[in-house]
């Protein structure tokens, strides 16, 4: 992975074959979640990460904000999670992204993060894997190459941002 | 600008800091262990117009303390900032102010 870098109007990354298909196969995890029925997935602990209660305490403005809010929630993550798919070169390559389709893919990375991390029980305290081949390890890899991608393209933005000042 | 008598920084009005009886919800957002720093600064200068030293000392605060109120208002606005930080996967819930 070269990470992401604007250059002109765009932020630029470079991806190699294995890593656009981890990343198609987490986007197709990601989807199967989104937009599997509430009533299915309740107590799913990354559905809950991923839709929080809007209420900490108090389970009543809770559901009033889940029945305000959840659809559109919902239907925003799958539009991010098409733009990510629609630029994610499938053999490997080069992604390129105009501001709009960056944001998407801020959120959208930030999701598979916010699943696997909740799956794999990440904690302020968690490391990179020692070893990468083995199942847990490699799935931990996985989550800090995301970091990787996200962080690179989150100060891309922030340079950019400062640039056109 | 300031001249030598003006105070080094204007008083602290950190968002959140100067509801009134009239604003009594507040918009809080709370650690997590996944969302990087630098993202969270990012999404509270996007979302709310932060600067970003602003923006930097609420996410310090969230990181230290374990959450800092965003905004406040009435409770309709509340329930949009937090779907809009939940759009972005931040952790984040609406409440009255205590």
């Amino acid at each position: 992975m070269r990470p992401f870098r604007r250059r002109g109007d765009e932020l630029v990354a470079r991806l190699v074959d294995a890593e656009a298909s981890i990343v198609g196969l987490l986007l197709d995890q990601l989807e199967q979640l989104l937009a599997a029925d509430p009533e299915d997935s309740g107590g799913d602990p990354v559905v809950e990460r991923l839709l929080p209660p809007g209420h900490a305490s108090d389970p009543e403005i809770a559901a009033d904000y889940r029945d305000l809010t959840e659809a559109a929630l919902r239907s925003g993550k799958a539009d991010d999670l098409a733009i990510v798919r629609a630029t994610l070169p499938p053999e490997g390559g080069e992604v390129r992204l105009d501001d709009d389709q960056a944001r998407a893919w801020l959120r959208t990375t930030n999701d598979l993060r916010l699943a696997l991390g909740t799956r794999l029980g990440v904690t302020a305290e968690t490391e990179p894997p020692e070893d990468p081949t083995e199942e847990e390890g490699s799935q931990l890899a996985v989550y800090y190459w995301l970091t990787a991608v996200q962080g690179s393209l989150v100060d891309a933005l922030v340079a950019g941002r400062g640039g056109r000042r | 600008m300031a001249g030598p008598l003006a105070p080094e920084r204007t008083p602290d009005t950190t968002p959140g800091e100067d509801y009134d009886l009239d604003r009594p919800w507040v918009t809080v957002v709370w650690d997590d262990p996944v969302n990087l720093m630098t993202y969270v600064t990012f999404v509270l200068q996007e979302l709310f117009g932060y600067d970003e030293q602003t923006a930097t000392e609420l996410m310090l605060q969230v990181h230290h303390e374990g959450k800092a109120i965003v905004s406040s208002g009435p409770r309709e606005r509340m329930e949009h900032d937090t779907s809009r930080l939940h759009a972005y996967g931040l952790w984040a819930s609406y409440q009255r102010d205590a």
